[in-house]
Order: structure tokens, then sequence, then C-alpha cells
């Protein structure tokens, strides 16, 4: 019982001394949102690959496996699905911010599509990712502590306790805390996902002994599921309206996974990162060999490794193992997860405070704002998002579940506004919204908060949640999609503003493309499609006997499916280092960019707009409410 | 006010103990719980690893342990030690376990030692300990 507390202090002190550190760097507020845009290379990639992977990976991800076996292999591609946006994207996005001087996402959609809507859009994603996202893992753990003190500590306290540490070094070191903190407990989070993994295989006899257990199930006829793909697809209605035939884990809710994984890297947590670097140097090694090589090898092995144990013997849960181990070892393990998920959430807070009050209520309702008192209300704002979070997780659990469930499909609707930014040069500003809206209506559309939401007002829809065993995520993208092809093509005589025309000339310009790449462009392709054919789309289905004899035996040791992710996770890094490096998709150019400066303007008093504003906004809310309420009084059930 | 490559190193040196250092620390405890040297001095080498890693990025930021470090490395070696010698005063200890004690705390001091000489020389590295006192203090 000592350990844990023990190690946990030594943890809040180390998050104190960094975000000190941190505070002195900053000049208390001076570059308390972007560093200064001086995070190193190296540190913003353990910082990506943590934030990105960790926290859920060993929470969420080894449960799926333990729970519902490798019917869903895109889950042993993490990494590398996670690698390829961030190789398409970064460094782009890089350029862009280095250009403009901007530092978040928020400000890129402004200067570039001139759309308050997108960037409203962006700060919803990042409060939902600090309220939803990240509240659900910190709950998550909140209870495995309950569980190892017996009940001695409730969740509620632990989550108070939790959520005091991520508040304290978020408000006092702000960015740079985040990024230098990040660092080492993506390390961490990385050599505990190790620990557990290592210490449930020691506890099943080894890696021999896991695979007899999991060949003893799969030769159960009820189990044997569990180690196959469901088939390309399964027309259901989807989750609570009909079941799908065997298990939802077709090839097509892999793909559609891996889209709603990839939307974290179009998320403003991931935009913050790459904009507080100091130079693209590192982009290629860390989202190559950092991603998809480290953390990725950690999905497709420890992960993996800890999901099956627990598919063996199912005391072997993460939760199963901080009880069953040593009270020094299970305090370490516990401390591993929860700087991952801190990691994670700490990134979240600060940037939806910085969304919420920079990017919202400034230019809109408080123009005359000074830097230091924005700092501030940043400060409020993050405290008030982080005691949400925490009564959110004793109070909503399900709604808590909800909300974080919604996070990754909608930060993947950002995905049409980013490619229109970095390489669709035809997607309109007008294109851009609509995709976006028509993206936002496909999610929610296939999520619980949209049939909640829509059954509160009295209109039952007759599909449940991913329907066709297709991931909110891909139905917001084929909304979003169509709706962008369409008005594109309409609006393509409309003009950008000054700021956008510089981004494109700038990017035209400085990112040219060799001989050798643009020679190498169709071999990309191929090997692109063909990598994402088999690895995480219809072609997963020729994993389920890949690697099996005719007479069912397994002809590597493990399930067939577990080594044809293993083949492709490796394969997997080859490709991403390809686009990285080869194609010059994420390798460095240079890192002096001159500041554009835009034509001189005279700047107006907004302030009596702004009491407008403010005065419209608070009407609208409550017209809308009684409106709301008025209809669920009268069609609601 | 640490300077960026300071924090640099900083950051490497939290990584490195935060994974070794206490999963060195939890082999060794464990290696106590069950009486077994061997487990021990596995745990004695991950600290040894740990050091071994250190030592490699301050060659890497062209720089020693700092003040703070030393201190709280000798201050941590001194508390283990006082306990581990209250034990064994006391009795409690098994016999592995005072084997893996005197492991731990021998290897530690060798290293120690063997850090101090080959990176100021034999002379140097008693000069880290001696200090001469200045003419106005023999005055």
């Amino acid at each position: 019982m000592v350990w844990l507390p023990l190690y946990g202090l030594f943890y809040a002190m180390v998050t104190l001394y960094w975000a000190r550190i941190a505070a002195q760097q900053n000049g208390d507020f001076q570059t308390y949102f972007s560093a200064g845009h001086s995070l190193s290379p190296w540190v913003a990639a353990l910082l990506m690959a943590g934030a990105s992977l960790s926290g859920w990976a060993l929470l969420g991800g080894a449960d799926e496996i333990a729970q519902r076996g490798f019917g869903l292999p895109v889950l042993l591609q993490a990494g590398v699905v996670l690698a390829v946006p961030g190789v398409l994207f970064f460094k782009r996005m890089w350029f862009v911010g280095q250009r403009l001087r901007l530092s978040s996402q928020g400000e890129l959609l402004r200067s570039y599509y001139g759309s308050e809507f997108l960037v409203a859009f962006s700060a919803v994603v990042a409060v939902l990712f600090a309220v939803g996202f990240a509240g659900l893992q910190l709950g998550a753990l909140s209870r495995l502590v309950e569980a190892m003190t017996g009940g001695a500590v409730t969740a509620p306290v632990v989550g108070m306790v939790l959520g005091v540490v991520l508040f304290g070094y978020v408000v006092i070191g702000g960015m740079r805390a985040v990024g230098y903190l990040g660092a080492v407990q993506a390390v961490l989070a990385a050599a505990a996902m190790v620990g557990f993994s290592g210490f449930a295989l020691i506890s099943l006899g080894g890696f021999g002994e896991l695979n007899q257990g999991l060949v003893a199930l799969a030769a159960d006829p009820a189990q044997a599921g569990r180690f196959a793909v469901a088939g390309v697809i399964q027309f259901t209605a989807g989750i609570g309206r009909g079941a799908a035939l065997g298990h939802e884990g077709t090839a097509v809710a892999s793909l559609s996974l891996a889209f709603a994984l990839m939307g974290f890297q179009a998320s403003p947590l991931a935009a913050k990162i790459i904009l507080s670097t100091r130079s693209p140097r590192g982009l290629a090694a860390g989202q190559t060999w950092v991603m998809a090589g480290m953390f990725g090898g950690l999905m497709a092995l420890a992960m993996a490794a800890l999901g099956a144990a627990a598919l063996v013997s199912p005391g072997l849960t993460v939760a199963g193992l901080l009880q069953s181990l040593s009270p020094w070892f299970a305090a370490w393990l516990f401390i591993g997860a929860l700087a991952g998920v801190q990691l994670m959430a700490g990134l979240a807070l600060l940037t939806a405070g910085e969304s919420l009050v920079c990017h919202i209520y400034k230019p809109w309702f408080h123009g005359a704002l000074d830097r230091k008192a924005t700092v501030t209300v940043t400060r409020v704002v993050i405290g008030l998002l982080a005691v949400a979070a925490v009564l959110m997780q004793a109070l909503t659990p399900v709604t808590l579940s909800m909300l974080g469930g919604l996070a990754l499909p909608l930060a993947f609707q950002l995905w049409t506004p980013l490619l229109g930014m970095t390489w669709l040069r035809w997607i309109t500003p007008q294109a851009a919204v609509m995709g976006v809206g028509f993206g936002i209506a496909g999610v929610l559309l296939a999520e619980p908060p949209g049939h909640a939401v829509l059954a509160f007002l009295g209109l039952d829809l007759p599909w449940g949640r991913w329907p066709w065993t297709i991931h909110s995520a891909a139905w917001g993208m084929a909304a979003n999609l169509a709706a962008v092809l369409l008005i594109s093509a309409i609006t393509q005589r409309r003009g950008f503003g000054s700021e956008a025309q510089e981004a494109r000339r700038f990017l035209a310009a400085a990112l040219q493309t060799s001989p050798r790449a643009k020679a190498l462009k169709s071999t990309a392709w191929s090997v692109v499609l063909a990598w994402g054919f088999l690895a995480i789309g219809p072609g997963l289905v020729l994993g389920n006997t890949a690697f099996t004899a005719p007479d069912g035996r397994w002809l590597v040791g493990m399930p067939s499916l577990w080594a044809w992710g293993l083949l492709f996770w490796a394969l997997g890094v080859g490709v991403v280092w390809f686009l990285a490096y080869k194609m010059e998709m994420a390798s460095p150019g240079t890192d002096d960019i001159p500041a554009y400066e835009p034509p001189p303007s005279l700047k107006r008093d907004h302030r009596a707009a702004e009491a407008e504003r403010l005065r419209v906004l608070v009407l609208t809310g409550a017209i809308g409410f009684g409106l709301v309420v008025l209809t669920a009084r009268s069609f609601g059930g | 006010m640490p300077t960026p490559p300071h924090i640099e190193r900083g950051i490497l040196v939290f990584a490195i103990w935060a994974c070794l250092g206490f999963l060195g620390l939890g082999i060794v405890l464990e290696g106590f719980a069950r009486d077994l040297w061997a487990l021990s001095a596995g745990g004695v080498a991950v600290i040894v690893l740990a050091f071994g890693a250190h030592i490699v990025v301050n060659g890497v930021f062209d720089t020693g342990f700092t003040r703070g470090e030393a201190v709280l490395g000798i201050g941590f070696y001194g508390l283990l030690g006082l306990v581990f010698i209250l034990g064994a005063v006391g009795g409690n200890l098994s016999l592995p376990d005072l084997y893996s004690g005197l492991s731990l705390f021998g290897v530690l001091a060798a290293g120690f030692l063997a850090y101090l000489a080959t990176r100021h020389g034999l002379r140097g590295a008693f000069s880290q300990f001696h200090i001469k006192p200045t003419q106005a203090e023999k005055a």
C-alpha cells in the first residue's frame, strides 16, 4: 500500500519540477501557448507518438484484444496508420505555420479558409479530446486505483487527485511543460507497456505457453471466431439494432477504424505539437522510426501479447496484473500508464483552453484582452475543463463515454480542410466548410449521441451504431468527400484570401519535389494502396488463413492474423520510410523561413460589435434552449 | 535558469531513471522478497545499466553529473545503506538478502570510484573529495 502513494508523490514532484523549469523559460506567460516554437524535434517526435498511442493502447487496445480476440487486426497496425497522415500533413503544416507565423490549427484554418465555422469546430474537437477522450482514460485509471487499494481509496477521490496534478503542471508550465514532461512520459509509458506484457508472459510461462493457450482456445468452435476477420463487410443495421454474424470485426470495420485513428493526426492536438517545434528536421525520423517503428512495434508485439494473455487467462488484464504483482512493480507500471494518459490529457487541456480563449472568446467577444490576461483566462478555462472531466467521470460516465467516442471520428473530418491546405489546391473554402458540416452530420448519425438527441426530439432512426460494420469516421468522411467534390466543382471561381494565396505560393515554391521523387510517384501510390488493401483493408480476410496449414495448424506458432499483422507492421515501417524520405514528404527542407508581411490595414474599433455579438449569443442560446424543450415536450418520449 | 541543451539532457536523464532505475529497484526488491540473490543481482545490473546510460548522455552533452544529481545519488545511497545496515544488525536479513545488499552497495561503490577514476584520473578523483584550504583560511 505504501509503494503506490510513494511513487505517486514522486511522479507529482517530477511534474512540478518540469512545470517550474517551463515557467522560468516562459517568463510566466510570454511563450505559454507554443513554447516559443522551440521544442526540439526529438522531443516533439516522442510527444506525438506518446500522445497518439500510449494511453488508449494500454487501456483500450489490449482490452479490445482480450475481449474480442484478433478480429480487428488494424489495432496491430496503429503505429503505421498514425504515421502515414503525419508524413502527409506535418511538414507542409509546419511550413505554412512558419511562413504566416501561426501556432495552432485554429489560426491555420482562419488564415487559410477565413472560416469561423472551421475554427469553432476545431475548438469543439479539442474540447472533446480534453473532456471526453482524456476523461474516459483518467476515469479508467481511477477505477484501477480503487481496485488496487481494495476500495480504500474511491475512484472519485483518485480522479480528483489526478486532475489536480494534471491541472497543476499544465497551468504553470503551458506547452513547454507539456513538451518537456511529455517526452519523459512517453518513454515511461512505453516502458510500462513492455513491462505489462513482460509480466503477463512471465505469469503464463512464456511466449510458447501463451500460444499453446491460444491454440486451445482456437480449437473450441465457440471461440474460433476470435482468430478470424468476420468477412469483408456485413450489412447489419448496426450495434444495438442487429447483430453481425460471428462478430463485428469485418475487414471494413478495420479499415474504418483506421480512419478514426487517423483522426488524431488531423486534430488540433497534433497541430499544436507540430507548430510548437523549432524545425521540421525530426519529422521524417519521428514518423518513421519513433511512431511507426518503436511505438508501432509496441502495438504489434507488446499490446497484442498483453491482450492475448488476457484472452487465455482472464486474470491477466491490466487491472488483474496490477492487483497480483508485487507492490513496487504494480506502482511503477501504474505510474507508466498514468504518464501515458496524462501526456495526452495535458496536451488536450492546453489545446482546448487555447482554442476556446484565443480563437473564440478573444476574437469574437473581447479583442482588447492583452497577452497576460489571455493566459490568465486560459488558465481559468483549463481549470474548468479539468473540473468538468473529473465531475463527468463520477456523475455522468455514460455521457462521458459517448463524448469520448466522438473525438476521433469528428477529428477525422478535418482531413479535407487540411488536405486542401497542404496538397489539394482545388478544395475551395466553401467546399471545406460544407464538407466538414456534412461530415459532422454523418458521424453523429452513426453514433449514440446523435441517436440520443434525435430520440429526445422524437425521431427514432432505423439503424444503430456503425451500420454495415463501418465506423462513424468513414460514414462522416463519405458525406464529407461527396460535399467537397460537388461544391468544389461549382465554386472554383471564388478566390482565396491574401494569406491563403501566400501560403499556396510559398508551398509551391519552397517544397518542389525533386525529379527522382516525381519519378517514384506511381510506385508510391502502388505501394501505399497495396499495403492499405492487405494490412488494413479487404485483403485482411487473406490473413485469416495465410499462416495456417491445411490441417489447421499454425505455421509460425502464433495465430495467423497476429503473424499477418506483424509482417505488415514491418512492411508498413518500410512504406512510411519510403514516403517520408524517398518521396520527400517529411524529409527536411529549410528551417529558416522569413515571415510573411501582410499589406498594412487600418485597425477598427470592434468593441460595439463584440458587445452586440455577446447579446446575440445569450439571446440565441435562450431561444434555442426554449425551442429544444418545447420540441421535446411536444414530440419526445 | 537551465539552457535548452541542459533541459534536453535533463529530459533524457529523467527518462532513463524513470524506466531503468525504477525497474532495477523493483527487481532488487523482488530478489529481497523472494530471497533470490540472482534476481537481486539482475536488478543491480539494470541499475548499473541506468548509470551507464546516464554517463553516455553526459558524454553526448559534454558534461558531468550536476551537483543536484550527485547529492540525490549519494543521499539515496546513504539512506539505503543505513536501512541495510540496520536490517543486518537487527538480524532480520537472510543470507541471500545479505549477499544481495552487499552486491548492490559494493557494485555501486566500485562503479562510482571507477567513474571518478576514468573521468578525472586517480589524482583528480582524490581531489574531488580533498578540498585544499585557501591561504586566507590557513591564516
